[in-house]
């Protein structure tokens, strides 16, 4: 699938799409649309991480003033959402779309007011009057799982999502015959990707025609579509589902809520639009939490520090319910699978389970599982290199798997495709200055301040489709994306895709693509996406893939038009179409460079003078094609980060000085865009690293509810980065793109932590096994470094 | 209801409200004026950043009627319908400082202060001063370099990252 | 996250504010810049009958320097408290402080007084009254008072301020300009003080004769520490150490999501530490501006 000129745009830093209107003011979010009539939905919350509800009296709060409707949840009870994983042994759990007789953690809708303004909405919520009859809270992993507990959801044995295990069968031997071993228990903190626009929808409902139109800030308008129909128990041809500007989704915004569903009922009940926005202090309660895994793992190796087996026992909070689409086995899977990483590790045991908590639900964060593998493979790697001073970098070089391991098949079955592993280690070593960094590392110890090297590498599994997610058990297997472009008499082309573009710049680099397939300008490619009635099915934006899914449909639709390009400007210059060749703003024939048609005649012809077009053509320039990658395994992105950090001593604060990153994501359709990708991944994995936690009390109140409590880094804590690329594609992909959405959040947990070790590694061994890094954690660490070198 | 009267964007407005409504919902809802970003209603995002007499303010910690007689500035007002991108704009684009727009505007209206207060400011300075404003896409170094542009035309280009 | 519904008012004279606060009494809450206000309505953490808007009113936003000292009305801004050339000159700690209270676009709206009549334990401005030996004005319409400082924060959001006074000014004494610091501990730029510091020192001829040190962000009102002041007027060689111990000794912190009683111990070390050598410092160089 080879264009007929070289490319004008792949490659090439061109400025985004969409900056203009969004730089203006000019973009439209959700909650920037106002249908006529609209009416304003307030959720009142449960306040409780567990109990029964006894009774709800909402009689003032239906007396208040501009109040249209009060919902309780046996009004909704008909409905819920249901994510089911195919599993063996996986325990069902059904979300209410408002709790009925139990809530499962604090911030589950229990009351849903309408009124004509937010303001009175928000008046008459505070008027609901909940008993709740408090239950035992299962406040985390051990709590959820102590012996008498009981289940928390109607008919389980336990409170377990799911537990799986596996263990490839040289595992026993090479652990046992291996001459050491190193265990660690590594803590990642709750937290989740709080993308700055709260979340929102507007329900429409036409009784006329019985169609339900609803707004919603999602990454995966189809999969909403799905899920809504499922809950609502209506044919997805009478549902659209429209994603306009979305403020970030990271995750978060890739999921069915009960809150969509609830408004769409809500609409249809009262015959007028039903908006809701979520505030922020709802959005850290019921938006969905990530990140919160448990990892006990320990490294077999010899005496080179050679890995020879690895094993794992992991445990992640997913909270009180099974999200849509993703069922709540999606960090657990995900995190056995690359746990292992970009290491030759051959034999593998692991353990992982998806416990039931009262907590807000889980689902996907950026990185999904990954930075807590990474940040437990990479912890390991560190520990056995001190195991048996060896260079941090030295032991990940003995271990890395280099060219002629790929294909690679890890223990835990993925296969790796391509990969530069011990180049981008190399390359961030020069990237970063390692040596200079540690001369200054080596001046601030005489100096008495504590400033530490840290570095980690990953492989980061992209653009993985129906082969992997048929394995992992969920209900919709996101296989493909489809892309339709069409060329129109004017000659300018709309591409309509099934991804959503919510910051990642597809608008622009789908264009790119599409431009230089059919030799336009790219100022010619319209790109659309977000509305089910306008674009193509597909399954929307997440997991690393919208680029090489979407770019591979785009480019596959954009050749079948070209194709047609190629065969009416055939017919009209008399011509062979297998000599045409499509260039920039023309068709002419190989070889003879002044017989051509300009493009814009061509599409004009094309459309207005059918009497010219050659018999058995159809006046149309218009394909739709999807793209799934085959063998649909994945792409693999791999990176080495490089980061130096210095600790104030009396305090333990953290402060990141220098971060770089080498990453190879295969060939950059806009290398801007990739820089701004990682740039942003690694401020989120900085939040990770050292500041973002969802902490709650004993009894499972949420103490993180505000942007007080809940810290987000700012512009100040973020150092400048550097960044350099290395270009190895895919071999299964078309043009071997690879993904790179999520990657730059994945490392920076594990950075971060080996730094702070470092920074300590001269007062004593102590082993950093928690995030984030938050002065208090990092003192403590201080404390036992002095300790233990006191003792040693 | 109380009447107030104020200039935003350079117009006259005069407008009957409620004393509890934010000059956030008012300059959205009954102004039309939705470049104006909601994103945590307690002053810790910046997504809300307006200008009032020329300095920058939270609109989602003012309300409507303290804004009565006074001059608001929000992003409408930093290019003309039809006209160019504002030089913090089209430096913004150029180094794409910006990824999903949400906490964009407000940025802009504080990067307009700061041009006005601090023009000369190295990146430090700039990180320092712009830290009320969280930005969750970008990781920063492209709003730095798009500042750092706006601000001396100096190098913050993004194809020198 | 919208406010409840209240009575507005927008007094226009003194008088006129006095009346109003006069008749509406306890369910009444002043609003000076709302920095602190409008989030704790937003929120409703606050659901006040009756809001009374003191932007209007005339004359509380001036900055003078009478004898000894600077007063400034209760609707200066932080941001002028951190530009304007008498605070610097007569009072530079506070000048130091402001640049710690929150963002750019908060100090532009939030004020001196409406900060000390809010007295969250953990801001700036309670500890450098505090510090400097202030006080605050208060007038109701049956007169005017000062409060000294030391006996206007009395717990966590209550003042010496009766519910028909309102802040009207705070006075600072200036015999602290040539030797005092500050410090604090903030997450991020721009955050609440976990723990922050504020020292004030007479130095004549090379000794400490005047020390006050004053405390946020560990206990339910901002503290002096009578301790460290006397390990600093002691006139030892390790004086800003044994004033760190003292501090530290001395206060049982309160423990919350930002950190326990036992961090917040080391923070307060820390940042008496700093802010005490930061004032040894500023009396060394012979300047102001530290």
């Amino acid at each position: 699938m080879k264009a007929d000129q070289a490319p004008r745009y792949f490659g090439a830093r061109v400025s985004r799409r969409q900056d203009d209107r969004l730089l203006r003011g000019d973009g439209r979010y959700v909650a920037d649309i106002k249908p006529a009539g609209v009416l304003a939905a307030k959720f009142m919350r449960s306040h409780q991480a567990h109990a029964a509800v006894t009774s709800i009296d909402i009689d003032a709060a239906g007396a208040s003033e501009g109040v249209r409707a009060v919902f309780v949840g046996g009004d909704f009870a008909d409905h819920e959402i249901r994510c089911v994983s195919s599993y063996a042994a996986f325990q069902e759990s059904a979300q209410p779309i408002l709790a009925v007789d139990r809530v499962r953690h604090v911030g589950e809708a229990l009351i849903m007011v309408v009124a004509e303004d937010e303001y009175l909405a928000e008046d008459a919520s505070e008027l609901v009057v909940a008993d709740l009859d408090p239950l035992p809270a299962a406040v985390n992993i051990d709590a959820a799982l102590a012996v008498g507990f009981a289940p928390l959801h109607p008919g389980w044995r336990h409170n377990a999502f799911v537990r799986r295990q596996v263990k490839t069968y040289g595992f026993d031997d090479a652990s046992s015959s291996a001459p050491h071993r190193v265990a660690i228990e590594l803590h990642n903190g709750r937290h989740s990707g709080i993308p700055m626009e709260n979340r929102a929808c507007i329900a429409e409902h036409d009784r006329g025609t019985g169609q339900f139109r609803l707004h919603t800030t999602t990454q995966i308008p189809h999969l909403v579509r799905a899920g809504l129909s499922w809950a609502l128990g209506v044919p997805e041809s009478l549902i659209q589902v429209i994603a306009p500007d979305v403020g970030g989704g990271f995750g978060v915004k890739a999921q069915l809520y009960p809150e969509e569903v609830a408004c769409c009922l809500a609409a249809r009940q009262l015959g007028r639009p039903v908006k809701w926005v979520e505030d922020r202090r709802e959005h850290f309660v019921a938006a969905h939490h990530s990140r919160e895994h448990r990892h006990k793992v320990t490294g077999y190796f010899d005496n080179d520090g050679t890995i020879l087996a690895l094993q794992a026992d992991i445990a992640v909070d997913m909270g009180a319910y099974s999200v849509f689409p993703w069922t709540a086995t999606m960090d657990g899977g995900m995190a056995m699978g690359i746990l292992p990483g970009p290491y030759r590790i051959r034999e593998y045991s692991v353990a992982s389970m998806s416990v039931c908590t009262n907590k807000t639900p889980y689902g996907a964060y950026r990185g999904v599982a990954r930075p807590a593998a990474c940040f437990s493979i990479e912890r390991l790697m560190d520990q056995i290199a001190r195991h048996l001073g060896v260079d941090r970098v030295e032991i990940r070089n003995r271990n890395l798997l280099t060219d002629g391991d790929y294909p690679w098949r890890s223990p835990s079955g993925l296969v790796y495709d391509s990969g530069s592993l011990i180049e981008s280690l190399d390359a961030v070593v020069d990237l970063a200055d390692l040596e200079g960094l540690l001369k200054c590392q080596a001046d601030a110890r005489a100096a008495g301040r504590l400033v530490g090297v840290g570095l980690a590498v990953f492989t980061e599994q992209t653009a993985h489709t129906t082969q992997e997610f048929k394995q992992r058990g969920v209900p919709i297997v996101f296989g493909y994306e489809t892309a339709k472009v069409r060329l129109d008499a004017s000659g300018t082309a709309v591409v309509s895709a099934s991804i959503h573009d919510h910051g990642q710049g597809l608008e622009t680099t789908l264009a790119q693509i599409a431009a230089d397939r059919l030799g336009l300008d790219l100022e010619q490619v319209r790109v659309t996406y977000g509305d089910t009635e306008q674009v193509a099915y597909g399954a929307g934006t997440f997991a690393s893939r919208s680029a090489v899914l979407a770019g591979g449909a785009v480019i596959r639709a954009a050749d079948a038009v070209a194709d047609t390009l190629r065969e009416v400007a055939a017919h009209i210059l008399e011509a062979a179409p297998e000599d045409m060749v499509v260039e920039t703003g023309r068709v002419s024939v190989a070889g003879s460079p002044s017989q051509f048609i300009e493009t814009s005649e061509l599409c004009r012809l094309i459309y207005q003078r059918p009497e010219r077009l050659p018999d058995g053509v159809e006046p149309r320039l218009e394909a739709s094609r999807t793209y799934d990658a085959h063998p649909g395994t994945g792409a693999y992105t791999n990176a080495a980060h490089l980061a130096s950090v210095e600790i104030d001593p009396l305090t333990g604060k953290t402060r990141v000085l220098s971060y770089a990153v080498v990453e190879d994501c295969g060939p950059m359709i806009n290398p801007t865009i990739v820089e701004g990708q990682i740039f942003g991944g690694v401020a989120q994995g900085i939040g990770t690293a050292l500041f973002e936690e969802f902490l709650y009390d004993e009894v499972g109140q949420p103490l993180s509810t505000t942007f007080a409590d809940y810290l987000v880094p700012v512009m100040s804590d973020i150092p400048d980065f550097r960044v350099a690329h290395l270009q190895t594609p895919s071999p299964h992909t078309i043009g071997g793109l690879k993904g790179m959405g999520e990657g730059g959040a994945i490392a920076p947990g594990a950075v971060i932590a080996s730094a702070v070790e470092d920074a300590l590694s001269h007062l004593g061994a102590v082993t950093v096994d928690r995030l984030p890094l938050t002065p208090e954690r990092v003192l403590g660490y201080i404390d036992a470094a002095n300790s233990n070198g006191a003792s040693a | 209801m109380a009447e107030i009267s104020l200039i935003v964007n350079g117009e006259p407005a005069i407008a009957q409200v409620d004393p509890r409504t934010l000059l956030s919902d008012f300059l959205r809802d009954d102004l039309g004026l939705t470049g104006t970003h909601v994103g945590c209603e307690h002053g810790y995002c910046g997504a809300c950043t307006v200008l009032v007499d020329g300095a920058s303010a939270r609109s989602c910690l003012m309300l409507a009627i303290q804004a009565d007689a006074r001059s608001v500035e929000t992003v409408e007002s930093l290019s003309a319908n039809g006209a160019g991108l504002h030089p913090i704009q089209q430096a913004f684009k150029d180094c794409h400082g910006l990824q999903c727009g949400f906490c964009t505007p407000g940025l802009l209206m504080s990067v307009v202060e700061l041009a006005a207060t601090n023009p000369g400011c190295g990146r430090d300075e700039i990180r320092e001063h712009l830290s009320g404003n969280v930005c969750r896409c970008t990781g920063y170094h492209h709003i730095v370099d798009a500042v750092e542009r706006a601000l001396n035309g100096a190098p913050g280009r993004a194809d020198e990252s | 996250m919208k406010p409840p519904r209240f009575a507005y008012y927008s007094p226009r004279t003194l008088p006129e504010l006095l009346e109003v606060l006069e008749e509406t009494g306890d369910e009444a809450v002043v609003l000076a810049g709302g920095q602190s206000l409008l989030p704790m309505l937003n929120l409703r953490l606050a659901t006040p009958s009756h809001v009374i808007d003191l932007g209007r009113v005339p004359g509380l936003d001036s900055i003078a320097s009478p004898n000894g000292s600077v007063e400034v009305g209760a609707m200066v801004t932080h941001r002028r408290m951190e530009t304007d050339p008498i605070v610097a000159a007569v009072a530079p700690l506070a000048q130091r402080a402001a640049g710690y209270v929150g963002y750019l676009a908060i100090r532009n709206r939030g004020t001196v007084g409406g900060s000390v009549a809010h007295a969250d334990p953990a801001a700036e401005w309670p500890i450098v009254l505090l510090a400097l030996d202030g006080n605050v004005g208060l007038a109701s319409s049956r007169g005017w008072r000062n409060v000294a400082a030391e006996d206007f924060f009395e717990s966590v959001y209550t003042t010496a301020r009766r519910p028909d006074e309102v802040v009207t000014s705070l006075r600072f004494s200036s015999r602290f300009a040539h030797s005092w610091g500050f410090s604090e501990f903030q997450r991020r730029t721009g955050d609440f003080a976990t723990v922050a510091v504020a020292v004030a020192c007479v130095v004549e001829s090379g000794e400490v004769a005047e020390a006050r040190v004053a405390i946020a962000g560990v206990a339910d009102r901002p503290l002096r520490c009578r301790e460290a002041e006397s390990a600093l007027t002691a006139g030892s060689a390790s004086a800003a150490i044994d004033a760190a111990e003292a501090a530290r000794d001395c206060i049982d912190p309160v423990s919350d999501i930002h950190g326990s009683s036992s961090f917040r111990k080391r923070l307060v070390y820390a940042e008496t530490l700093r802010a005490v050598r930061q004032a040894l410092t500023v009396n060394e160089a012979g300047i102001g501006d530290g």
